[in-house]
């Protein structure tokens, strides 16, 4: 193979349909005498449903279907409590809509299908659901509290999951320590809030009783599951156009809508669309968990941490349907980047009614770097030592790689003190310390931070084993992923991937790929799109999650190509009269070694392949197609946890250091970020551009969700940011600018050296924030531990420090 | 999102217009830019039953100098406001406002009558009109009639407007020789203001202050003077004192509005700030 | 209900005259979408947040979702599908395509509709320019720096190359 097409910025694949407004987004698709749905949620944060009525709205002229809980009883069953819902002590049934009783704001009661949207959302108000108001839930701390209202009476307690899980000697390292440094940390709801919201279209062939949805989700997995449970359904195909965006935000809690919107199609005998609005996206589509952690670590007077404890709460709202997952991500970056051999972590998951928390931008992890990067700068803080040198004398060292952490997880490559010492270099530490002093001579409140943290990719479900050992069926393990590469009859290249796009140029990238094997421009490869279940060669890893298209896919599309590539030779070489082994494609020709003469065309390969069976060598299967499933060759040991529950959490690690300069508006509390400064290993760069994009968004939102991004909720649980306004999403006046260095350092593991970047840099960029504001706010000795840091916050915590 | 149904009226002339509003005026809305007001009716918070466009009204867009005066149309966009000549030479302040609200599309579409009549107690346009003396002519059935600036806005999202009145065209006088700023502490996702300062201010040939106007929005249920603060500082000296002092007085009297941008403390607090940063923004002018 | 009896509106779109019966209440991307088959022109918000709906109102920046269609008559409207011509790409949309000025394609158009506005009005903004033009278009994936760096390539291209 050549590396003619990776590692450089080729021309985007997707660009041009996007930048002409001919992206294929659900929404644009029309169906024959398609009707439209539309939703009515619980305006009660936590009531009883007494009774519901819909027979008014049924006789408004145009309306042909409406579902009331009764109907979703009747006519689906409850989802399984999944992997997500790992934990649950007892089983309890979730159905599309609610139909005892509604637990959050927003929560999906009824629906309708009209002939357009004006008479669907005109039917809603003459739907009528009768209410037992219940007192709402809001806060962790008054769930957990005895006699405080249940949201579930079978669970007996708010506090629906509890458990623990150590690491090492972790008694021993509190033991042996020269100092304990204690500190307690929240972080608050937020989300993604991808700018296309949920889309759903369902179409039902009742003859043969075949159910095909189009829909914007990131994972086909869960939508093909749920609909099949819930609607016990056996032909299902599920139609993924192009995403307008994911983040996780459009795993989960979308297949209640796809079973609605179902429902509605196989009610109404038509196709259905459903389109959410903005607002039921902010108070229904779920949020990321509001965590709080109570840290300990046990330290020497160098700074060597020997031992982290903590414990966190976790607000997962009113469903228990992602009871645990903010909880077992911590185990992908538990160990952050540091080489501490005793770690304990004990998670409580406790209802409230409040939306549903889903996976959401690195789930756990960002939590994770936020316990490790704020307790170091405690750390260097009580000790009175540099928080670089703290950070320095704690990291893995290059020369240990590949690392095993505690847990099991086996990091692949990385030189985390060059990637820090690149930061706290490129970023000016020095002058910084010096412009500070200055800046605080004159009373401005400089600050800034040198953090760090890895950035997991890949997937394996069994570790959850790892927190639930009584797990008793196997949840599977590591991943499985597919393409397809086909020479067609022209002698240009189809590709087939198997998952779904939601704007991390899947096209772009898979035809670099293909086209280094193959030695074909990647012009010439065309991406086929929509996912389509019937086509696609999808496995569990056919998923925008867990960072898995740079493992799975990438492997795939390599493998497909790769076989492709063998069979293309084997075939010219009995129509040459060539040694295979000595072929060459070449200028969209296969080249037989030193004859200008003996050369095929790929297009008249792809006559005598797809035409001409007197060509053909014997035994040699006729067409030119190849798939490949993928799965990560490395993946041992610890792919399913023994007794030790040392388990890979995932298979990859990126890492970044990210410097952040900020100033602090004294008398308002505004944060300004001056400069933000990332040095990243995401292994071998397949296309700059793309990967620089992945980390200047995620950036961006870390950035964002640590300055005031988020979701806020009263005191009666009624949600009060329902517009992308109101959550306070950022700008390209409030986005700064962030600057981006690449030290990659290859992965032995993967095909081309390749890691993740997704997530990424959501993961450290609250932190990073965080210590920044601290160290500006330093003279007043303010403490951040609590996101988001909106302007009320700062100027809150700078009076309280002068009291 | 799809509002409750209505139906729409386009005028060709303000006598049909008034004649329209007078047979509705229980369940109708005005509709100028519509930047305001369809967000409500999309998220059915408004369901008028009636919708009169003055898009076809000719002649409610312009900006005219007259007597010492600048007239401004009640459908003058922001945009219009932002980059018109007239207003840059001989009041600032209202281009600088208008420059700062929102996005340049909503600028494009949202008028400065219907911001003003919208009587947002966050929105820009009030603050400055209130710092310029301007006045508002509300036309009726019976006639036209001025209505200061001062007395215009009257509570949350109310004006001094009849319900049979439009507003039809606002007068900004002309003021030479002064200095003038609009400051905010800007949401941060959309920019509107938590917190809106509007300051214009005079000084006397010895340097003293001989004219001051303070107009703040986003504080409380409407934007209004700060005519506590304006006394402290007539006549005077502007120097750090007197300022700081001044900034004391802008919530003399005032119930600051609480929401999840900010609680009626810091809201107060933003209002003092603001009002010192304007003032010493505005004499910090050539 | 006699209040969604619908209104016949004459309207220009990419230069293309059309008479089309719209209910009063039908917003001017539902219309341009469903009724006129211009799916480039995204909703993505409620309350004109987002400016994925972002076009050309007679030449002027607009949301289209804060119109009613009604509004649009006798008006002439340009939307993202109106800026190629003949399948080649307006230098403002090859400048985002090779910048990477787009991730998932959400925002896309608006993004573009509004660089090509500003482009009118400024051939050489500064990034302080671009960012406060771009200000009411929302997106989620990017942070934004490659789709200044898009808007600042759109610039050079004009420079270079005129475009009507």
């Amino acid at each position: 193979m050549t590396e003619k097409y990776i590692g450089t910025s080729t021309r985007s694949k997707e660009g041009p349909r996007h930048a002409t407004g001919r992206g294929h987004f659900t929404d644009d698709i029309v169906l024959p005498g398609m009707l439209q749905a539309m939703i009515l949620r619980s305006p009660h944060a936590h009531a009883r449903i007494a009774g519901a009525d819909a027979s008014a709205a049924l006789e408004l002229p145009g309306v042909a279907a409406a579902l009331i809980p009764s109907d979703v009883v009747a006519y689906s069953r409850p989802f399984k409590p999944g992997r997500y819902a790992a934990g649950l002590r007892k089983p309890i049934p979730e159905y599309a809509t609610a139909v005892d009783k509604v637990r959050y704001m927003g929560e999906p009661v009824a629906a309708v299908a009209a002939r357009d949207r004006g008479t669907a959302e005109d039917a809603l108000d003459l739907i009528s659901i009768d209410y037992d108001a219940l007192p709402a839930v809001v806060e962790t701390a008054d769930a957990m509290k005895p006699g405080s209202a249940l949201l579930y009476e079978e669970l007996e307690s708010n506090i629906a999951w509890k458990g623990s899980l150590t690491y090492g000697d972790i008694d021993g390292a509190f033991k042996a320590a020269d100092k304990i440094v204690k500190e307690n940390l929240k972080i608050h709801r937020y989300s993604s809030t991808p700018l296309e919201p949920f889309a759903i279209i369902a179409s039902y062939d009742a003859a043969s009783r075949k159910l095909t949805v189009w829909v914007n989700a990131q994972v086909p997995e869960v939508i093909y599951d749920a609909l099949r449970e819930a609607l016990e359904l056996e032909d299902i195909r599920v139609i993924i156009p192009d995403i307008g965006g994911g983040f996780g935000q459009k795993i989960h809690l979308i297949r209640k809508y796809v079973v609605i919107v179902s429902l509605l199609a196989i009610r109404s005998g038509r196709p259905v669309k459903w389109i959410e609005d903005r607002s039921e996206h902010m108070m229904a589509a779920g949020h990321s968990c509001a965590q709080e952690f109570d840290v300990e670590a046990a330290v020497k007077t160098d700074g060597t941490v020997l031992g982290l404890r903590f414990k966190e709460i976790d607000d997962v709202g009113g469903s228990t349907s992602t009871l645990t997952i903010h909880f077992t991500n911590k185990l992908n970056n538990l160990a952050n980047t540091y080489k501490v051999q005793n770690i304990a972590l004990e998670g409580w998951s406790v209802l409230t009614n409040k939306c549903p928390v889903i996976p959401n931008r690195g789930i756990g992890k960002p939590g994770m770097c936020y316990i490790w990067e704020r307790i170091m700068d405690r750390i260097a803080e009580e000790l009175r030592l540099s928080p670089i040198d703290v950070r320095k004398i704690n990291l893995i060292r290059p020369e240990q790689m590949p690392y095993t952490t505690p847990s099991g997880n086996v990091y692949d490559s990385g030189d985390y003190p060059s990637l820090l010492a690149t930061a706290v270099e490129k970023i000016g530490y020095d002058k910084l310390i010096e412009e500070q002093k200055r800046a605080r001579e004159r009373g401005r409140l400089l600050g800034f931070s040198v953090v760090i943290g890895v950035e997991p990719g890949g997937r394996n479900a069994a570790r959850d084993m790892a927190i639930f050992p009584e797990m008793k069926e196997s949840p599977g393990s590591g991943g499985v992923n597919g393409a397809t590469i086909k020479l067609e009859r022209n002698g240009t290249i189809a590709l087939y991937l198997g998952s779904p796009n939601c704007g991390q140029s899947h096209e772009t990238t898979t035809s670099q790929v293909a086209a280094d094997v193959l030695d074909i421009p990647p012009d010439k490869i065309s991406i086929s799109t929509p996912f389509d279940s019937d086509l696609a060669p999808w496995g569990v890893s056919a998923a925008n999650s867990g960072n898995n298209f740079h493992l799975y896919d990438i492997g795939a599309v390599h493998g497909a190509a790769t076989k492709l590539r063998e069979k293309i030779f084997t075939v010219a070489a009995h129509v040459l009269g060539a040694d295979a082994a000595q072929l060459k494609i070449e200028g969209g020709a296969v080249h037989a070694p030193g004859s200008p003469v003996k050369k095929l065309t790929l297009a008249d390969l792809g006559k005598i392949v797809y035409g001409n069976q007197a060509m053909l060598p014997k035994g040699v299967e006729a067409g030119l197609q190849a798939t490949y499933y993928y799965t990560f060759p490395h993946a041992e040991p610890n792919m399913v946890p023994g007794a030790d529950r040392k388990v890979r959490a995932q298979f990859t690690f990126s890492a970044a250091a990210h410097a952040a300069v900020v100033e602090v508006d004294r008398e308002t509390g505004k944060v300004r970020v001056l400069r933000y400064l990332i040095v990243g290993d995401n292994g071998t760069v397949i296309h700059p551009n793309v990967v620089n994009g992945q980390i200047y968004g995620s950036a961006a939102h870390g950035i964002s969700v640590a300055l005031g991004e988020g979701f806020v909720y009263n005191s009666e649980g009624q949600l009060l940011t329902l517009t992308l306004t109101d959550y306070g999403k950022s700008s390209t006046e409030e986005t700064p600018k962030v600057e981006i260095i690449h030290r990659p350092s290859p992965s032995p593991f993967t095909t081309l050296g390749q890691k993740a970047a997704g997530e990424g840099a959501a993961i450290p960029s609250p932190a990073a924030i965080a210590s920044a504001v601290e160290n500006a706010l330093k003279p007043l000795g303010v403490k951040i531990r609590d996101l988001p840091l909106s302007p009320e916050r700062v100027w809150n915590l700078i009076r309280e420090a002068r009291r | 999102m799809i509002p409750a149904g209505f139906e729409y009226f386009t005028p060709t002339s303000l006598p049909e217009a008034l004649e329209l509003l007078s047979n509705y005026k229980d369940d109708v809305k005005i509709l100028a830019g519509g930047q305001s007001l369809v967000p409500l009716m999309k998220l059915r918070l408004a369901k008028p039953r009636y919708v009169i466009d003055l898009s076809g009204v000719g002649d409610l867009n312009y900006i005219r100098e007259a007597g010492g005066a600048i007239y401004i149309g009640t459908l003058a966009t922001h945009s219009d406001i932002e980059h018109s000549e007239l207003i840059l030479r001989h009041c600032p302040l209202l281009a600088q406002t208008a420059a700062t609200i929102a996005d340049v599309q909503v600028r494009n579409r949202g008028t400065l009558g219907g911001s003003l009549a919208h009587a947002d107690p966050a929105g820009d346009m009030p603050a400055a009109i209130l710092a310029l003396d301007a006045e508002m002519k509300a036309s009726g059935p019976s006639g036209e009639r001025w209505i200061k600036a001062e007395d215009f806005f009257v509570g949350f999202l109310t004006s001094a407007l009849e319900p049979d009145e439009i507003l039809t065209e606002i007068k900004v006088p002309q003021l030479r020789g002064g200095k003038s700023v609009y400051l905010k502490a800007a949401q941060r996702a959309s920019g509107f203001a938590v917190v809106g300062v509007a300051v214009r201010l005079r000084l006397a040939g010895n340097g003293n202050c001989d004219d001051i106007a303070i107009g703040l929005t986003g504080v409380t249920d409407k934007a209004y003077r700060a005519k506590t603060a304006e006394d402290e500082l007539k006549g005077k000296r502007l120097d750090d004192e007197a300022i700081e002092r001044a900034a004391q007085r802008v919530m003399d009297r005032i119930d600051p509005l609480e929401d999840i941008n900010g609680s009626k403390e810091y809201r107060a607090h933003l209002a003092q700030v603001y009002t010192a940063r304007a003032l010493r923004a505005a004499l910090a002018q050539k | 209900m006699f209040t969604n009896v619908k209104r016949t509106i004459t309207v220009t779109i990419n230069g293309r005259r059309y008479e089309e019966d719209v209910e009063p209440r039908q917003l001017l991307p539902h219309f341009l979408r469903e009724q006129i088959g211009l799916t480039g022109t995204h909703v993505g918000c409620v309350i004109g947040e987002c400016g994925a709906c972002t076009i050309l109102l007679d030449g002027k920046l607009v949301k289209s979702c804060l119109l009613f269609a009604v509004q649009a008559n006798g008006k002439e409207i340009v939307t993202i599908e109106g800026l190629a011509k003949n399948g080649a790409l307006h230098p403002v949309q090859e400048a985002f395509v090779e910048k990477y000025g787009f991730q998932c394609g959400y925002c896309t158009p608006g993004m573009v509709m509004a660089a090509h506005a500003l482009l009118q009005q400024n051939a050489d903004p500064s990034e302080e320019d671009i960012r406060r033009a771009l200000a009411g278009n929302l997106c989620m994936c990017t942070g934004y720096a490659q789709i200044i760096e898009s808007v600042k390539e759109a610039a050079k291209k004009l420079h270079a190359q005129p475009h009507d």
